[in-house]
């Protein structure tokens, strides 16, 4: 127990759901008979939740914030259409295109800010409105038909990096660069952290976990490189896929490592001692809204890009499914907890689902339900474990001595 | 950290950028050959089986937009009984109206193997970058009742001539009115289908064809004015919004006024109109419909709605099923004169004719329909 | 003999994780008496009533409980009301957006042919509330009372449940003086109607005036219960006790070294945001030296906190006009990130509310008003973060077994302590307290007193509005008077006492002294 602890940290907990998701990977794998664990599966994962995730990621800092964007859905699909009619009818080079939808997405969210942060009306209410503002919108502008986007984009949505250098390496090598790319990375961070942390604290960590950390990064990097590698000649670590792992790098450092990060975390907390603290509580909800839309228009434009055409009905109820990877990420309905990380894995969790239950033949209709449910048990599963006094599970599956953790509170200790 | 990131870009920049001189061999470009080769439209390197057609038990996909409505209810069956004795092995799956899913599954089909996929689209240009996929890894895709756009993706259509569905429509409507309201001049109301769906306006083109000169020449008033298919156009083919708006035209512009006749593109939609109808107190209109719903085929015989139109579901399984089979023996796409430009290519389109059904000759189209025989009493 | 006692609790034990946080408690409660039970935080005491009324339910605690003659095994809180036992909890349990009768009767409705009669709960309330002492309509909503009349409200529905046995944790702990007063009245005024209380206070001045009996409780033990004969109780007697050594001084000796003048207020007026036309401040002016502390007193809604939180950058009100000068340089305070920045550093009245996000950790609270102190570049560094924190903990005694532990896991005066850590951590030249020691324990406030008095000879000024005057008296070098949203003079603490404070506490002319 207490070798896990030094080698993956204190908090064990927030690994159940890693655990989960790799024993879903794996139970989906001998179900399908090993159609789920594919470098083209892989490579389909990502390409086709990339969308969902980079929803996730804005959704995640609006939640955090105490708030809800119902409008992320219509904002993507507006945002698609806007982009793809610049380029279609109003001869647009495609960049120019694209940056004019993430520009509306921009401004889009300085609306939805505008009306949360200045005029304090309730995020739910202001998106609400803005969900069917934009709805009616895409409709009204691409008069219910589809346009077709401009041919670049597939790229950003569908597309792989290119092949080159020796064929030897019987992989793509663009993804075999990126993964030692990444490996160098894992075994440098952790490297430099052991440092630091024998530089500035008396007690000592030992080599040993740093080694066993980096031979594990190393692993599941060099494991999963080759899984994306090796798929069919032409195909690699998918564009969307890597436009949303450095997405989330970025906003994983901005929510954990910045000043507004902090911000957004001590607003949802208690947004009256947030005030007192000196934090600028409208800028803070300003900007969060604000970034919900750009990243919903990102979002739209690369699926636009997977779908070659912007549709009439594009992002419907894709905000339902970007708060559902929130929550089974573990945050918090009243705001102040979550984590980027957490909200990812809980969004592949979804995407996991679908794709297993997709190979196994199961129905829309039976996926939706059992969405539903592990929606409902991921969530009353965490809510379990943080109700003090209950030993979480994971504590049960480590803690030889859990015997001894009776029944109570230690919340309760104080009188 | 900074760094890291702009590291990173400039990687993916570079890779982008390179031309792509070594690596693994990439397939022949896909399906960019003209669809009027069927047999060779397939020939790339990772498509071994085109030519040579592929194992009689292989895998089908048929991926369905939703199972909402009664005829795609039908076709999943149909294609499960059918495939199945045909020996494939079928993957049916439907979308629940979501484009996203509906992409997603047709990429699981191609993890599953399958040979064969027929698509049914939700939106049919908004499945470019799978169907690529799809025909990448040396699978045929046959759309199923709906054109499928914008992609190179596609080896041919099964579908009914939507132009001429509309023109039957429309012949009904005006048979209809001739033979309930008595002599012209008749007022009617528009309605087209799901603006998504490319079907619904080739529908109302067909329609207007018929119509407009009528309209022109005073026979016939659209008392609303409203004669612009995106006008009269119904989001997503939901039934409650055609009543909705059949309701508001009804207390806007007919308070004083009989409504004679309505062209409706479907079974729901004319249902919808017939019982907003008669909440409103107006006599049922002479009306039009499709798919030949039960529920409608009951109304028709009891004399509600005026007429449906059938598109036999089971023509469009046999039909397709039959390409289905000729692919499996190697024999390529069977051929057919009709040609329809998707926005890419130009794609094989296999039409068949759609029936007009009214009480008159409800017994002899559904001679063969147990099912819907059952329901003329 | 046996009787007279209606409640006896008989060696409880109760343990969670890793604590023991009743270790062998008794209780004896005589029929009709108020029985104190003090403690300091963590000492057991609203545990044991949570054992009592069924909120641990029996089975999850070891020990007896006989009540009433008969030994109680309640399995909930219903049982135990139906038993005529009732809790009046510490935050206040009410709805505030429905009626006097409709939460008097929530959850025990009175219903006739399956509909509520109203008309009937309405004219019970009405006696309820004239036993309590209320004039109000029935219909009020909650949300309109005062914190003294919603407690009222409290003992009203308490009454409705016909209590035998009624328990308040900490009762006065929100009110004010006039309220507090009042609320005591009506206990003796139950005691006489045969109702048996059980007070958990901090207040010892409290406790004296109307205990008939004091258990005092320390670390999950009973050290002493005794009778006593209200109105001469030995306070000294029961904080030895309960801290476990014998406290001479309640507020730490020291002697101030006051520099030059730092901070300036001179003709600050503020408006009432909610009410119109409403001055909260009135040309209010003051100043404060370097190493001085300076004492606010003044009545509940007097506007001291209303002064301070609008001068702590407009946080509150309508400004209209005045200006703040620190050590003679004029500044404008239009944020209160501005405030900060300038040196200012205000702690909230109300913890929890206010000074606290309970969901982080200590760590994250030490550092959150000075973010800009632990960047590296443009990103936060967690090395210097938990240097930080670590210096916090350290210097201010904070009991916790780590920095990463959440604020929630404090008692509350370890949290008042990181809360002041946190501004301390923002190294400010004046520091407002506002009742920097409400709610906490006679040990913690001690230490308290001592950091105040450690900040002012690092030549601070200090700011400190208080509702206890002695404490005021205690810790001053000069005190101001607010009334009405004026401050109605000055004095010297060493002329002062609480005679002449309360009078300028209630002097309502405009005139400045």
């Amino acid at each position: 127990m207490n070798k896990i602890k030094k080698v993956l940290g204190d908090d064990l907990h927030k690994y159940t759901m890693v655990i989960a998701l790799i024993a879903l990977i794996v139970f989906f794998n001998i179900a399908s008979g090993g159609k789920m664990i594919t470098p083209s599966n892989f490579q389909n994962l990502l390409s086709g939740n990339a969308y969902v995730l980079i929803l996730a990621i804005g959704m995640l800092m609006v939640i955090v914030i105490g708030q809800i964007d119902l409008s992320v859905g219509s904002v993507a699909g507006f945002c698609g259409m806007v982009m793809a009619i610049a380029f279609q009818k109003w001869n647009f080079p495609w960049w120019a295109a694209v940056l004019l939808g993430m520009g509306i997405g921009v401004l889009i969210g300085a609306w939805n800010g505008f009306w949360v942060a200045k005029m304090g009306i309730p995020g739910f209410i202001t998106t609400l409105g803005s969900m069917m503002i934009f709805r009616g919108a895409v409709i009204w502008i691409s008069h219910s038909i589809s346009v077709p986007a401009p041919s670049e984009l597939k790229w950003f949505g569908a597309g792989h990096l290119p092949e080159w250098g020796p064929a030897f390496t019987g992989m793509n090598n663009s993804t075999l660069l990126l993964g030692i790319f990444a490996i160098a990375f894992v075994i440098y961070a952790q490297l430099r952290q052991h440092a630091r942390v024998n530089e500035l604290h008396t007690n000592k960590e030992p080599l040993w976990p740093v080694v066993i950390r980096i031979v594990l990064g190393t692993g599941v990097i060099g494991y999963l490189t080759w899984l994306f590698g090796t798929g069919r000649p032409g195909t690699s670590f998918p564009i969307p896929g890597l436009i949303l792992v450095v997405l989330v790098m970025i906003y994983h450092t901005i929510t954990q490592k910045t000043r507004f990060g902090r911000h957004i975390y001590a607003v949802g907390g208690n947004k009256n001692a947030a005030a007192l603290s000196g934090v600028n509580v409208q800028k803070t909800y300003f900007l969060t809204m604000l970034n919900m839309s750009f990243l919903a228009a990102l979002a739209g434009i690369m699926f636009v890009g997977r779908s070659t055409a912007a549709g009439p009905s594009d992002g419907t109820s894709w905000e339902m499914d970007a708060i559902a990877s929130v929550y089974i990420g573990g945050a918090a309905v009243s705001g102040g907890v979550g984590t980027i990380m957490a909200t990812m894995v809980g969004g592949m969790m979804m995407a996991v689902l679908n794709s297993g239950l997709m190979l196994l033949g199961v129905g829309a209709d039976k996926t939706q339900v059992i969405k539903g449910l592990v929606l409902m048990a991921a969530v009353a599963f965490d809510v379990y474990n943080k109700r003090p006094g209950h030993v979480s599970i994971t504590k049960r599956l480590f803690n030889r001595n859990s015997a001894e953790n009776k029944e109570g509170s230690p919340a309760d200790k104080k009188s | 950290m900074k760094k890291l990131f702009a590291l990173l870009l400039a990687l993916v920049m570079v890779l982008s950028m390179t031309a792509c001189g070594g690596g693994r061999t990439e397939p022949a470009p896909a399906a960019t050959t003209p669809a009027a080769k069927p047999a060779e439209a397939n020939s790339s390197t990772e498509a071994p089986a085109a030519a040579g057609g592929f194992e009689a038990d292989a895998t089908i996909g048929v991926s369905l937009p939703w199972l909402g409505t009664q005829n795609w209810k039908e076709a999943e069956e149909m294609f499960k009984s059918e495939l199945e004795a045909a020996g494939f092995k079928p993957i049916i799956q439907a979308a629940d109206n979501k484009v996203p899913t509906q992409q997603q599954q047709i990429e699981s089909m191609i993890q599953n193997g399958a040979k064969v996929i027929v698509v049914g689209p939700i939106d049919g240009t908004q499945l470019g970058a799978v169907l690529e996929e799809a025909k990448a890894a040396g699978v045929y895709v046959i759309g199923y009742d709906r054109l499928l756009e914008n992609t190179t993706g596609v080896d041919g259509v099964v579908q009914f001539g939507s132009v001429k569905t509309g023109e039957l429509q429309a012949q009904a409507l005006l048979d209809g009115l001739k033979a309930m309201k008595g002599e012209g001049p008749w007022n009617i109301e528009l309605f087209g289908g799901g603006p998504a769906d490319p079907n619904a306006p080739n529908f109302f083109k067909g329609a207007m064809s018929v119509l407009q000169p009528l309209i022109d020449d005073g026979t016939l008033t659209v008392v609303s004015g409203q004669t612009d298919f995106t006008q009269c156009a119904t989001m997503d083919w939901d039934n409650s919004k055609a009543q909705a708006r059949m309701d508001s035209l009804l207390s806007g512009f007919y308070s004083d006024k009989e409504i004679h006749g309505v062209l409706s593109p479907n079974d729901g939609i004319a249902r919808a109109i017939i019982t907003s109808c008669e909440q409103a107190g107006q006599e049922i209109p002479a009306i039009s419909g499709l798919d030949a719903e039960n529920e409608s085929v009951e109304w028709v015989w009891s004399g509600r709605q005026y007429s449906t139109i059938a598109k036999p579901t089971d023509a469009l399984v046999a039909q397709t099923i039959e390409i289905i089979k000729s692919l499996q023996a190697g024999n390529g796409m069977p051929a057919t004169d009709v040609q329809v430009k998707n926005g890419k290519i130009d794609v094989l389109v296999y039409e068949l004719p759609p029936v007009v059904v009214t009480k008159d000759n409800a017994k002899e189209v559904f001679a063969n329909d147990p099912g819907r025989l059952a329901l003329l009493k | 003999m046996e009787d007279s006692i209606i409640l006896q609790m008989r060696e409880i034990v109760k343990e969670f994780p890793g604590v023991r946080a009743l270790d062998g408690v008794t209780l004896e409660v005589r029929r009709g008496e108020i029985h104190s039970i003090c403690g300091e935080n963590g000492a057991g005491k609203s545990t044991l009533m949570k054992v009592l009324s069924g909120v641990y339910p029996y089975g999850s605690y070891e020990g007896q409980i006989f009540y009433m003659g008969e030994e109680a095994k309640f399995k909930n809180i219903k049982e135990s009301e139906n038993a005529g036992i009732v809790i009046i909890h510490q935050e206040l349990t009410m709805i505030p957006e429905l009626s006097i009768t409709e939460n008097i009767f929530m959850g025990n409705e009175i219903v006739k042919h399956g509909l509520i009669d109203w008309e009937e709960a309405r004219q019970r309330t009405m006696e309820l509330m004239e036993r309590v002492g209320l004039n109000l309509n029935p219909n009020t909503l909650i949300k309109n009372l005062g914190v003294g009349q919603q407690q009222l409200v409290e003992i009203a529905k308490a009454l409705s449940k016909n209590v035998k046995l009624l328990i308040l944790d900490e009762p006065t702990s929100a009110l004010n003086e006039a309220d507090s007063a009042n609320l005591l009245e009506l206990m003796r005024g139950l005691k006489s109607k045969g109702i048996t209380c059980i007070m958990i206070s901090h207040k010892l001045n409290e406790i004296a005036a109307i205990s008939d009996a004091v258990t005092v409780i320390r670390d999950g033990r009973t050290v002493e219960t005794y009778p006593v004969e209200a109105g001469h109780v030995d306070e000294d007697r029961i904080i030895s006790s309960m801290v476990g050594r014998a406290i001479e001084n309640r507020y730490p000796p020291h002697e101030s070294h006051p520099g030059e003048i730092i901070f300036e207020v001179s003709d600050w007026c503020v408006e009432d945001p909610n009410v119109p036309g409403r001055m909260v401040c009135k040309n209010s002016e003051f100043h404060v030296r370097a190493g001085e502390v300076v004492g606010f007193a003044g009545l509940m809604g007097a506007g001291r906190t209303e002064l301070m939180r609008s001068i702590f950058g407009h946080n509150y009100g309508v400004f209209h006009g005045g200006t703040v000068k620190m050590k003679g340089q004029e500044l404008a305070l239009p944020s209160v990130s501005a405030a900060i920045e300038a040196g200012i550093a205000y702690v909230p009245e109300d913890r929890k509310n206010l000074g606290l996000n309970l969901l982080d950790s200590i760590r994250m609270t030490i550092v959150s008003a000075n973010l800009k102190a632990i960047l590296r570049g443009r990103l936060l560094d967690s090395d210097k973060e938990l240097q930080a924190a670590e210096q916090s903990r350290k210097a201010l005694r904070v009991k916790t077994s780590s920095v990463d532990a959440g604020v929630t896991t404090l008692s509350g005066g370890n949290q008042q302590k990181v809360v002041l850590g946190k501004w301390m951590f923002t190294e400010p030249e004046v520091l407002i307290l506002d009742e920097p020691t409400r709610g906490i324990d006679v040990g913690a406030k001690y230490e308290i007193y001592r950091l105040i008095h450690e900040m002012a000879d690092q030549g601070k000024a200090v700011i400190l509005v208080s509702s206890e005057l002695p404490e005021l008296l205690g810790m001053s070098d000069r005190i101001y008077t607010i009334c009405e949203g004026s401050i109605t003079g000055v004095i010297d603490s060493k002329d002062a006492d609480q005679e002449k404070l309360m009078r300028l506490m209630t002097t309502t002319s405009d005139t400045k002294s």
